[in-house]
């Protein structure tokens, strides 16, 4: 029997690469650092995912179960890998149980981390209950409480989501497009129209990146069927007149400066590279990309691999990414690993 | 010293006191002028609903701000302040005071509908620009003028007959807005008239004026007609929060 492939990250790459490796017959150990497997979508607890709309409970959930299910995948919950060493094929880890696993290639699935409001201090976050983050709402509709202001749990009339918070932003270090909140947005706004109808709904935008086919099933559709409202502003404060939020910015459409008054302030939150990423690149000895993501050492030849031979990268441990194409990238990487590792598949019958 | 982004200042928005005096000093004439704030203080939430409620406006809320519309416009051409998209964007986020502004170009559209034609989002500008025009004058922004008139009684006459009989429609058209019949114009066209028009043509346009005889069956059409003009001034202007008491065009 051939040596197993460690995956690290339990989120959709992780979980996508494991199962993929235990369907061709390839024993996995899978090291999740939390105690419960998923990743962002379950630990942060998402509500209907783009694009599908499936609850991420359920979507999720079922990758989760899979995983948990199969008799090939030895799954470490609340463990990290405190040594990496050996070469492709012979690799040899130490876990932070004290165990230690000898692997023939090794798969980082390893994610991101929510951008923090708090560095945006203009944008009220930390200051004011009633600015939240996308996660947040995302919270209140995936626990059924519905979208409340935190403050006094009344219904909001007027909602304001700033996107960009977190990306784009040369002044805070985030020059990347975290890629998929312009749909998270779009698809966010729609719900709180869904659930409050007559509540609403304003996106405060740079640009629009609903790419493929989020256009018309997200952008579109916000627009044509929920009616939600595109400002093209990118707001400069957000402060209070003591009883509603106060949005304060340039419509730069209108060329004139505008104060509106909100009752609740949404912060399109960015993917941050994950902030285990410095200690991932020591223990792994890979390289990290000049934003501090997980370097990719090729785009199209070996899409998998890092800078070190035999350990791969899946998902949004290289960028951000969708949870779709994280899952895409985790199979990928579920079949370099083979490769690198050596392990030839026996000729089926 | 240049004032930067002069601009940006408009006219209304300077204030003078001809007498002002304060603390003791007196700071009359220029010495008093302020400019009020640019600032953008809210959204009425109605408008957009308002304009979507006339026929014409009920895709409005589909624009995404491209821009083709006016790139397209035969009047923005001429007057580059007539601009749909602009003026859609209003609408949409509910800046009526800006909207206000242009009330007096509005009008100038003459559905031509390039706009529709290139509009990506099927927005149809030009049914924008005749709701919002409409919704100008539902809710009084715009006086009456006598163009107001001519059309109200032109559109009456065809209501009532199904259609129109020119000496009747001048004459009409002058009692609404106060004219005396005997014009010097009318009087030198109306001797031409008689010199140059043959006499048959002449009597046939006389016994019309005199019998004012309707369209074929126009009884049932003009029931029908009355009605239905009758019907959608009412819905307008419930839409538009005004009285459901129905503006009489005729």
């Amino acid at each position: 029997m051939s040596k197993p492939i460690l995956v690290v990250g339990a989120g959709p790459a992780g979980l996508a690469a494991s199962h993929a490796l235990a369907a061709v017959g390839q024993p996995v150990v899978l090291v999740e650092k939390e105690r419960t497997l998923g990743g962002a979508p379950i630990l942060s607890g998402y509500a209907k995912l783009v694009p599908s709309g499936e609850w991420a409970k359920d979507a999720i959930g079922a990758m989760v179960q899979r995983v948990e299910a199969s008799e090939r995948i030895d799954v470490r919950r609340a463990t990290r890998i405190t040594a990496f060493d050996g070469s492709p094929g012979a690799f040899s880890a130490s876990l932070s149980d004290g165990s230690q696993v000898e692997v023939g290639a090794a798969i980082l699935a390893t994610g991101f981390t929510h951008f923090d409001s708090i560095n945006k201090p203009e944008w009220g976050f930390g200051l004011f209950p009633d600015v939240v983050t996308t996660t947040q709402i995302e919270q209140m509709i995936s626990s059924g409480k519905g979208v409340r202001c935190p403050s006094d749990g009344r219904k909001p009339k007027r909602v304001a989501v700033l996107l960009c918070v977190g990306s784009r932003d040369r002044q805070i270090g985030r020059e990347w497009c975290s890629k998929i909140c312009c749909t998270v947005s779009a698809n966010i706004a729609m719900e709180i129209r869904e659930e409050l109808p007559d509540c609403h709904v304003y996106i405060y935008y740079m640009d629009i990146r609903t790419f493929g086919l989020y256009e018309d099933r997200f952008y579109w559709r916000s627009q044509e069927e929920f009616k939600v409202k595109y400002v093209k502003a990118r707001i400069a404060e957000v402060t209070s007149d003591g009883e509603r939020l106060v949005l304060k910015g340039e419509d730069t459409l209108v060329k004139r400066p505008i104060t509106i008054p909100f009752d609740l302030v949404v912060h399109a939150i960015g993917m941050d590279p994950s902030t285990e990423n410095p200690g991932i690149a020591e223990v792994f000895g890979v390289a990290l990309e000049e934003h501090g993501h997980i370097a990719r050492a090729s785009t199209y030849r070996d899409m998998s691999a890092t800078s070190r031979p035999g350990v791969l990268v899946a998902g949004a441990a290289t960028g951000p990414e969708t949870i779709d194409d994280s899952i895409a990238q985790g199979q990928a990487a579920a079949m370099a690993a083979l490769s690198a590792a050596g392990i030839a598949l026996r000729a089926a019958g | 010293m240049p004032i930067h982004e002069k601009s940006l200042i408009r006219p209304e928005n300077l204030t003078t006191h001809d007498k002002l005096e304060i603390d003791g000093v007196d700071v009359s004439g220029h010495w008093s002028t302020f400019i009020e704030s640019r600032v953008l203080t809210d959204y009425n939430e109605a408008l957009q609903d308002e304009v979507q409620a006339l026929p014409g406006g009920e895709a409005v809320h589909r624009c995404w701000q491209c821009g083709s519309c006016t790139n397209a416009c035969t009047v923005n051409a001429i007057n580059p302040d007539f601009n749909p998209r602009y003026w859609i964007y209003l609408i949409r986020l509910g800046m009526e005071q800006e909207l206000l502004r242009d009330k007096d170009i509005v009008w100038q559209c003459v559905s031509c509908n390039k706009c529709t034609h290139v509009c990506p989002r099927d927005v149809n500008p030009e049914g924008v620009m005749k709701a919002l025009a409409h919704w100008l004058e539902l809710k009084g922004h715009t006086a009456r003028s006598p163009s107001t008139e001519f059309d109200e009684e032109f559109a009456s006459q065809v209501f009532e007959t199904g259609k129109i009989e020119e000496s009747r429609v001048i004459r009409g058209f002058f009692r609404r807005t106060g004219q005396p019949l005997m014009q010097d114009w009318l009087i030198a066209m109306t001797r031409r008239m008689l010199r140059h028009v043959p006499v048959k043509l002449l009597l046939a346009m006389g016994l019309q004026g005199l019998l004012r005889p309707s369209t074929r069956s126009w009884g049932a059409a003009r029931g029908a007609i009355r009605d239905y003009v009758a019907r959608r001034e009412r819905e307008n202007r419930r839409a538009l929060g005004l009285d459901a008491a129905a503006h009489q065009g005729d």
